[in-house]
Order: C-alpha cells, then sequence, then structure tokens
C-alpha cells in the first residue's frame, strides 16, 4: 500500500518537476499538463484508497478485540458451568432404590393423607407471612382450572362474569372443609368492600383467630417438650432408669398396696366386730341362763304364775335384762 | 438421645416392632417405636437439630450411627407413621450428609431453614 502511495507521489512529483521545467523554459505542454491531471488524480485515488484501507484496517482491529471480547466470554461462560456442574454434583440427591415401589390400597392413601393433612396443609388464612395475593397473571387462569370446557367455550369477557360467582363459592366450600385458599377470598373480599357488610379491616384482623398465627411444618417446641422423649429425660434426671420403668404400671403397683392395705385394714375391722358380737351373744346367753334359773327357782316357789307367763319368753326375757342390768349395776 | 450412655451398638439394632404388635421392654412407660418415631421427627424442627448440633450430638460417632439406623423411617411399614413427611424426611436425608451435620450448628442456617420451610409450608399447594 505504502509502495504504491509512494509509486503515485513521485509520479506527481516528476510531472510537476517537468511542467515546472517546461514553464522555467518557458515552454508549456499540452502534454506535460495532463500527465500533470491524471498523476493528480492517481494520487487522490490512492488517498481514497488509503482511506478505506485504514478504515478497514480498523474494522479489522475492532472485530479482532470483539472476538477476543467474545472468546473470554465464552471461557467464562463454560468455567462457570464446570463450576455449576461441579456443585450441581456435590448436592446430596435423593437416592431412590431400584424397587422402590410399594403396594398401597387407595383407603390407606386417603387415611394417610386425612392423618397429616393437620401438619402439611397451614388453616385457612395462616400465611407465614408469605404474600399470597394472586398477581393479575396468575388470577386469569383460575376460572378456566375451575370450570374448562365453559370458559374455553365461552368469550372471555363472558366467562369472568358468569364464572365469577360459582368460582368464588367453590373456593369457599373448600375453605369450609379444611383447605386455605386465601387468594380467592381475599379477592372476593377485596371486591365487595363496596358493600356495608364489610367489616373494616381492624375489626378483621381482631376477630379471627388465627390473625398472625404461623404455621410450622414440625413439630414445634413445644410439642417437644411435652412429648415421651422429654418425659423419659425427666425419670432420668429424677434418677430413675427409664428401661423397664413403666410409670403406669408403677401407678397401677401403687394402687395394688394401697388396695391391699385397705383390705387389711377391713378385715382386722370385721375381726373386731365379730368378735364383739360374739361376746354380747356370749353375755346374752348367759343372761338367758340365769333367767332360766331363776325362772326355775321361781317355779319350785309359786309355780302358778310361772306356769302362765313361760309360752310368752321373750316378753320375760326383756324384763329379765332389766333385772340383769340391774344386777351389774 | 435421653436412653442410656450412647454406643455404637445402636447401628446393629433392628427396627422396633409395630404398634399393634409390639409388647417388648418399655423405657419410661413408651415403646420403642414411639420414642423413635418421636425423636425422627423431631429432628424436623431445624431450632432442635441446632440444639442437638450445639451439645456436640451430630458430630459423635455413635450418634451418626443411629442416624443412619433412623433412615428405616422413610420405607414401609414405618413409613405411613410419619406425620410431618416432607420435612421429616429431607431432614433425615439431609443429617447423613456429614457437611449438614457440621453446619446446622449455625444459627443463621437454622433459621435459614426455619424461614424456608415456612414459606414452603404456605406455597407448595399454591398452584395445584
Amino acid at each position: 500500500m505504502d509502495k504504491d502511495l509512494d509509486g503515485r507521489f513521485e509520479r506527481v512529483e516528476r510531472a510537476l518537476e517537468r511542467m515546472v521545467e517546461s514553464l522555467a523554459k518557458n515552454h508549456p505542454s499540452e502534454k506535460l499538463a495532463e500527465e500533470l491531471v491524471a498523476a493528480d488524480t492517481a494520487l487522490t485515488e490512492g488517498l481514497k484508497l488509503l482511506e478505506r484501507h485504514q478504515n478497514n484496517y480498523a474494522r479489522i482491529q475492532a472485530l479482532r478485540q470483539e472476538t477476543a471480547q467474545l472468546d473470554t466470554q465464552l471461557k467464562d461462560l463454560i468455567s462457570s458451568a464446570y463450576n455449576m456442574r461441579k456443585e450441581l454434583k456435590a448436592v446430596p440427591v435423593t437416592a431412590i432404590p431400584p424397587n422402590s415401589k410399594y403396594d398401597f390400597t387407595t383407603a390407606q392413601l386417603l387415611d394417610y393423607a386425612r392423618r397429616i393433612s393437620r401438619n402439611t396443609l397451614p388453616p385457612p388464612g395462616v400465611t407465614n407471612g408469605v404474600d399470597l395475593a394472586p398477581t393479575p397473571a396468575a388470577t386469569q387462569p383460575e376460572p378456566d382450572d375451575a370450570f374448562p370446557v365453559q370458559s374455553q367455550s365461552q368469550s372471555q369477557s363472558q366467562s369472568q362474569t358468569q364464572t365469577q360467582t360459582p368460582t368464588t363459592s367453590f373456593n369457599l366450600s373448600s375453605n369450609g372443609a379444611g383447605t386455605p385458599q386465601q387468594p380467592p377470598t381475599s379477592q372476593t373480599t377485596t371486591t365487595t368492600t363496596t358493600t356495608a357488610t364489610a367489616l373494616p379491616p381492624h375489626l378483621k384482623t381482631t376477630l379471627n383467630p388465627l390473625h398472625n398465627a404461623a404455621f410450622y411444618p414440625w413439630p414445634t417446641e413445644s410439642q417437644i417438650r411435652s412429648g415421651a422423649l422429654a418425659a423419659v429425660q425427666r425419670l432420668a434426671e429424677r434418677g430413675i432408669d427409664p428401661q423397664g420403668y413403666d410409670p403406669e404400671a408403677e401407678a397401677a403397683r401403687r394402687r395394688a398396696e394401697e388396695a391391699a392395705l385397705k383390705e387389711a385394714e377391713e378385715r382386722a375391722r370385721a375381726e373386731r366386730e365379730a368378735a364383739e358380737r360374739r361376746m354380747r351373744e356370749e353375755r346374752e346367753r348367759m343372761a338367758r341362763e340365769r333367767a332360766r334359773a331363776r325362772q326355775a327357782e321361781a317355779q319350785a316357789g309359786g309355780g302358778g304364775v310361772a306356769a302362765r307367763r313361760a309360752p310368752k319368753q321373750f316378753t320375760f326375757l326383756g324384763g329379765d335384762d332389766d333385772d340383769e342390768e340391774e344386777d351389774e349395776d | 438421645m435421653a436412653s442410656g450412655p450412647m454406643s455404637v451398638d445402636s447401628s446393629a439394632l433392628d427396627p422396633p416392632a409395630l404398634p399393634e404388635t409390639a409388647d417388648g421392654p418399655k423405657h419410661g412407660g413408651f415403646s420403642r417405636f414411639e420414642l423413635e418415631l418421636e425423636l425422627v421427627q423431631s429432628l424436623a424442627n431445624p431450632q432442635y437439630l441446632n440444639y442437638l448440633a450445639s451439645r456436640k450430638f451430630l458430630t459423635n460417632p455413635a450418634f451418626v450411627a443411629y442416624l443412619d439406623y433412623l433412615q428405616y423411617w422413610t420405607r414401609p411399614p414405618y413409613l405411613k407413621f410419619i406425620t410431618y413427611p416432607a420435612a421429616t424426611i429431607k431432614i433425615l436425608e439431609l443429617l447423613q450428609e456429614e457437611k449438614f451435620r457440621e453446619e446446622i450448628i449455625s444459627p443463621d442456617l437454622a433459621q435459614g431453614l426455619m424461614v424456608e420451610g415456612m414459606k414452603d409450608a404456605v406455597e407448595w399447594h399454591r398452584e395445584g
């Protein structure tokens, strides 16, 4: 390029020299002038070419820079992909054993679902601080989900107005069944706040017992503290070896001991009473014997009265008791 | 673990008998089945895990062997007794990783697990 340009310059210079010479000799020649013009045109062309050359060169440089930049970018991407892969490989994955299929019946599944629902689904309205307000994009497909045929067959505006009520009632009924569908509920309340039946927001939070309640998908600390492990720990702290120790059996044993003690007392009391009764009977018997002896004595004296009174022994006995008491006194 | 001094022998145990047939020895009035079911679910509580870590349980080889043994809860017929399934199974799985056992001593990680867990508990049924 430089050589080419140098040649053109030389040609212009030579043409100019010759022109000047001829002019100095006062002998201008048209041919020389034409040559000078041609040389000048050639130089201009050469300069234009140079300009293009320079532009192209700059462009090549820029492109080179760009490729270098893209290369580094690519390298970065590849290395980050490599790192990502390494990280992914390091993440522990759930190892699913090859024959991990277990048989179960629908009834068992439903039973299990019922049992765990208390711990896996928060009660209605409990959001743990997560904003569950539906985004416009999320609410749009809701009628589709509930009534796919209807909303697809009808125009959007129609389905919007027609399915509004059924959708909310559907969600409300499922709310009653224990599934918290907070987004639709809040949606309905916001749409009905204009009516007079809506509660002011500060009352709504006060009246809701679950307001600000949190839902934990694991046993809480108080549950752990009141559990079996804690009970065993308390036993250990009291110095009792929990192995083979059963508080209930212990309590039953204590109860049995108490019952045995009570029974023994009862028996002793019964024996005492029996002894007393025996003594009383003995006394009565002796009294009767004495009375009989007295009767015999009386018969020996005035038999008439005694013979008449003999059949009425009980009244006689009663009268005699008094006598006996008197005797004892 | 409240039952006695820990030894590595615990890993050699078979899973306890199911409650329908359980008639074995009792610990403080509870069967081994009851105690282990309660423990494995308590482990799902990040705060409890953090507490165990701070008491150096999670670095005790015997306890690690016990954690390995506790994995029988992830299989029938025991699986169906877990009433906090998601958190229990995941934590039990994580507890098999030494890195997790070491890092759960950080209150930040425990707090993060709690926040994430509570968020997931609300969000998992959002779309479905």
